[in-house]
């Protein structure tokens, strides 16, 4: 662990960097000066930008920060079906990798082990795994869409047959890779196959489980955002999608940032989880 | 009937009254029928609807139905079409309001200012008034408000008009039988090329070009090569034409990835707003009343939720009636731009709906027919009209329109006036329409391909 | 009493390409009475560690039988408790949680304060009060075998297996687990085998010491009778005049004999019946055939006669 001075430093030279992006940032989004259209009603019909002669531009800190500030206040309003609170679009994301994530490792878990456990079942299952495995969840929402048709369990159905793979593989490496010598105590004790599999190879593997488990969460939250784009109706995901019709980047800015908050905190939930389970060899 | 009128007279027909029967004179039963059309009752509005529908059921195609129509006069045609056709109860069926099978309704949109009636009937009480609680969701995309409608998600969608026949016919899904459009708008779509191409208005100086259309089996995508090849530029060689989705035009060409665009509005006013096109040319201008999108709903749901369905296309005729006159478009604009539909600034959408707009390049045009709505149903319309006089028992059997259209025709002796006037009867018709003045006749399509200098055959 | 006995015990392999099949051992005979402490001595390679896997169950045997307590015996099993090289503590697990599931696997019904009892009392045994809820890695090298040794002593094995448990010691800590193994094995009267590559070590701890001759092909060449008296004591040890003879004699069968065994069986060899030596009665007397159930020669009158 870094001593008290030393994560004080890395937090200060955090800030730093940060402070100088924003100031690189706003010296970047400084309105240049244009011709002012002359006609006062036709400088009314167009943009503020447009208005004064240029394109519409990239936001400044200060005008996505305001946004941000706007959504925060008020996160969970209902204004409409299409029109919700960030905090609101947010919840149904987070829900929806819940249960996908869940789902994909209540799979991978078992099915992980067991293979793990049977060198005949893993190379008999190795070829599925890695042509699947590669396979884009923008390219498994149509077939997801044309086949299950109901576009929420669609959802479901491509952040679990995205996020299955890590847990999967990680679980049949890590059961494989049992230490053999914990294995032989367990065998001069006469230890029953499922009390071996529980109280050996699970705790021993674990460290391996969770880092697959840390990864496929990553993903989760990666394709959520790209199927409510697709599929849209709430989500964060549809959120950008709504905000990118109005070329709103502001809009779009914060939601980048805010789903970029809640991966890296899902993140460190499982890492917590990982943590616990990890012992020192 | 007045006995003091002068029998001698050849100005006045001594027949008494006017073939429907309700009047003294057909001049009264014309007089009367012009007061309806004027009547901004929605009771008359509605049989208006009832009768247009049916007109159009028998007679599909436009250009016959008109010249008919002017042949005969409207009145002798609405009476010999209530000799073969119950045209009264079919109105009263349309007027009666029964339970509604279903109160909750859900219908898709595309935040295009083509689904304007769909969506201006829930903030402005159109829904409401017939007694329905509508949602109208946003939607990502044609493909997902395809699929959301056929596994019943939405009751009804906003669709591209080709994509209803689509569905029924079974192209890229099980054949389903789907309502052919309900409702149409017309126009609403423009040419809109970068800023700097500002000096560029004739599209001989378009060769290198990259321009952009929402999908490549779209109107879009025709309508702009055909005023391509009508300039001498080929489609395929002399430009490239990609596909982008609307919400990524603006960005693109800002970015300069693409050069111009075709696509359905607010996007062509929203790049002006931002400062980064002009609008070339409005579709108006190619093809006058050029058909876009449609209001569409499964037979299914036509079939067993009538009263649902009247109640839902009272409320959009009703919405298109008032989309039409011009002196409601600001107040609608108001109503449509906010983030929970078309999530567009308020100014953009108003200068798309009145036609008083900016152009880009610092002039102000008028144009109110910029984007049209169509408050008169069409041929589905005709089939719900049927599925409830067979209900109550007023019809036995299919109605064979092209039968009755036939006998019509020979009862007023259209077929022989028409004939006069140069037209063909309606079993062998022809849909005529003129696009950039140019006229097309489907019964030589051949011969309308040969007549342009750039073609692919 | 004999407690263990092991017969024509043969460990070999195909060779992955085919041909003559690589022989590690052949031919191992040897018995193990109740309560005796027995070591097993020799180079790399022999397949001293095979024995004993074989023994403990872990690894089956190509030829031979293991008859235990008059039964025969094959896989692992309670009986035979094992302490391994590496420790082989899981590392998820506290000191006292390693030693409880070895308790709670051989007494599946016992309740928490028996279960607790045991463990707290092997614990003890081994010298580890105060360090129970220390998990593996907060112990010593040291620490972390004596765990391994209490877990093997916990579930009363009727034989304990020991392979080489001391090799990744250093000598002072060895020294300490030597002196507390011997003083558990004299107040349990427990039978052991173990494995050593330590002649000071086997001399200290084993009551006969097996020399295996050098692999491959190897056999049980001499069997050691270790003729020091029973109550051993490091300290002393060294001081007594049978020490170093007996001494002498495990470096020469390292050094060459282990290795001329191999390329020349002695003539009148029997592998049923290794030579059983007496090399702290003095050098000189001919190596007296083992017969089975022999009784230890007295050591005493001939020391009288060599300190007379």
């Amino acid at each position: 662990m870094m001593p008290r001075s030393g994560r004080l430093a890395s937090a200060l030279l955090s800030m730093l960097i940060f402070a100088l992006f924003l100031a690189i940032w706003q010296a970047a989004t400084r309105p240049s000066v244009g011709t002012q259209v002359a006609d006062t009603e036709y400088a009314k019909m167009l943009g503020s930008a447009a208005a004064s002669g240029q394109k519409s531009a990239m936001p400044s800190p200060k005008d996505v920060g305001l946004k941000m500030w706007e959504h925060i206040k008020d996160p969970f309003y209902v204004r409409g079906t299409n029109d919700q609170g960030i905090g609101i679009q947010i919840a149904y994301s987070i829900g929806r990798v819940t249960v996908g994530f869940g789902l994909a490792a209540l799979v991978a878990i078992p099915l992980g082990f067991v293979i793990g456990m049977s060198p005949l079942l893993y190379r008999a299952f190795d070829p599925f795994i890695q042509v699947l495995k590669p396979i884009s969840p923008l390219a498994w929402m149509p077939l997801a869409l044309y086949t299950i048709k109901d576009s929420a369990t669609s959802s479901i159905f491509v952040i679990f047959i995205c996020s299955l793979w890590p847990m999967l593989i990680n679980t049949a490496f890590g059961v494989s890779a049992v230490r053999r010598e914990w294995l032989n105590v367990a065998r001069t004790l006469e230890v029953s196959p499922m009390r071996t599999a529980f109280r050996v190879v699970l705790p021993a593997a674990a460290p391996t489980i969770m880092t697959g488990m840390r990864i496929s969460i990553g993903i989760a939250w990666l394709v959520i955002v790209a199927a409510e784009m697709l599929v849209g109706g709430t989500g964060i995901g549809y959120f950008v999608w709504n905000e990118w019709n109005n070329l709103s980047i502001s809009n779009i800015l914060c939601a980048i940032l805010l789903i970029g908050l809640v991966g890296m905190l899902l993140d460190q939930i499982l890492a917590r989880l990982a943590r616990a389970v990890t012992y020192p060899e | 009937m007045s006995g003091f009128k002068n029998p001698y007279d050849p100005n006045i027909k001594l027949s008494a009254g006017c073939a429907c029967g309700r009047h003294s004179t057909p001049a009264e039963h014309d007089a009367a029928l012009e007061a309806d059309s004027l009547a901004s009752g929605s009771e008359a509005l509605h049989a208006r609807v009832v009768e247009s529908a049916v007109m159009r059921a028998l007679f599909p195609q436009d250009e016959v139905r008109r010249r008919f129509l002017r042949a005969v006069g409207a009145g002798t045609a609405l009476s010999a079409i209530s000799t073969f056709f119950p045209l009264g109860a079919a109105k009263e069926a349309f007027a009666q309001s029964g339970g509604l099978e279903k109160q909750s309704v859900k219908i898709g949109f595309i935040p295009i200012t083509c689904a304007t009636p769909i969506i201006m009937s829930l903030p402005m009480g159109f829904y409401a008034r017939q007694g329905l609680n509508v949602d109208v969701v946003k939607t990502a995309g044609w493909a997902v408000i395809r699929d959301k409608t056929l596994n019943k998600e939405y009751d009804a969608a906003h669709m591209l008009s080709p994509m209803p026949i689509a569905i029924t016919m079974g192209v890229g899904s099980n054949p389903i039988p789907y309502t052919v459009p309900a409702i149409e708008n017309i126009n609403g779509q423009a040419i809109t090329l970068a800023i700097k191409h500002k000096d560029k208005r004739d599209p001989k100086q378009w060769k290198g070009f990259k321009f952009a259309v929402p999908f490549d089996y779209s109107m879009h995508n025709y309508l702009l090569r055909y005023y391509l090849a009508e300039h001498g530029i080929d489609p395929d060689r002399d430009v490239q034409i990609r596909a982008v989705p609307p919400p990524e035009m603006v960005a693109n060409l800002r970015a300069d990835n693409i050069d111009g665009f075709l696509a359905p509005d607010p996007v062509n006013q929203r790049a002006v707003y931002d400062g980064v096109g002009f609008i070339h040319l409005l579709t108006k201008e190619l093809w006058d009343g050029h058909p876009c999108c449609a209001f569409a709903a499964s037979k299914e749901f036509v079939t067993t939720n009538p009263n649902t369905y009247r109640a839902l296309l009272k409320a959009i005729v009703d919405a298109t009636a008032y989309a039409a006159k011009p002196e409601n478009r600001k107040q609608i604009a108001e109503a449509i731009a906010p983030v929970n539909f078309l999530n567009q600034p308020v100014t953009v959408v108003e200068q798309v709906l009145t036609g008083n707009y900016a152009d880009g390049l610092g002039n102000i045009l008028k144009v109110p027919n910029r984007i049209d709505f169509d408050p008169f149903p069409w041929q589905s319309f005709a089939v719900w009209i049927m599925s409830q006089m067979k209900r109550w028992g007023q019809v036995k059997g299919n109605i064979d329109y092209a039968k009755i259209a036939r006998e019509v025709f020979l009862a007023t002796d259209a077929a022989k006036i028409m004939k006069e006037a140069g037209l063909k009867p309606p079993a062998t018709a022809s849909k005529k329409f003129s696009v950039m003045g140019k006229e097309f006749d489907p019964a030589k399509p051949d011969a309308y391909i040969e007549s342009f200098a750039i073609k692919r055959t | 009493m004999e407690f263990l006995r092991v017969e024509g015990l043969s460990k070999s392999f195909a060779p992955p390409r085919g041909g003559a099949p690589f022989v590690v051992f052949d031919k191992v005979h040897f018995s193990i009475d109740k309560g005796e402490f027995v070591c097993i001595v020799g180079h790399s390679g022999c397949g001293k560690s095979t024995i004993l896997n074989i023994l403990a169950g872990l690894e089956e045997a190509s030829a031979g039988v293991m008859i235990m307590a008059g039964r025969e015996i094959a896989g692992p099993s309670l009986d035979r408790g094992v302490v391994f090289q590496g420790h082989a503590l899981m590392p998820w697990l506290t000191a006292r949680k390693n030693v409880e599931f070895a308790v709670k696997s051989r007494w599946r019904d016992a309740d928490r304060a028996k279960t607790d009892e045991i463990c707290q009392r092997y614990l003890d045994l081994v010298g580890l009060t105060g360090s129970e809820h220390k998990k593996p890695a907060e112990l010593s090298g040291g620490m972390k075998q004596r765990v391994g040794i209490a877990r093997a002593f916990a579930i009363e094995p009727k034989m304990l297996l020991l392979d080489e448990p001391f090799g990744a010691l250093d000598a002072l800590t060895r020294g300490v687990i030597q002196d507390e193994l011997l003083k558990i094995c004299a107040a349990t009267r427990q039978t052991v085998f173990m494995i050593t590559h330590d002649v000071d070590e086997a001399i200290l701890l084993a009551d006969r010491i097996l020399l295996m001759s050098n692999g491959p092909d190897a056999r049980i060449a001499e069997i050691v009778v270790n003729t020091l008296p029973r109550d051993r004591s490091r300290n002393t040890i060294h001081k007594d005049p049978q020490y170093y003879p007996i001494r002498n004699h495990l470096v020469d069968f390292l050094v060459s004999r282990s290795k001329e065994f191999t390329e020349r069986q002695p003539a009148n060899y029997d592998p049923h019946h290794p030579p059983q030596v007496t090399p702290g009665l003095g050098a000189g007397p001919p190596p007296i055939p083992a017969l089975p159930a022999a009784p230890r020669p007295a050591a005493t009158p001939l020391v009288a006669v060599i300190r007379n």
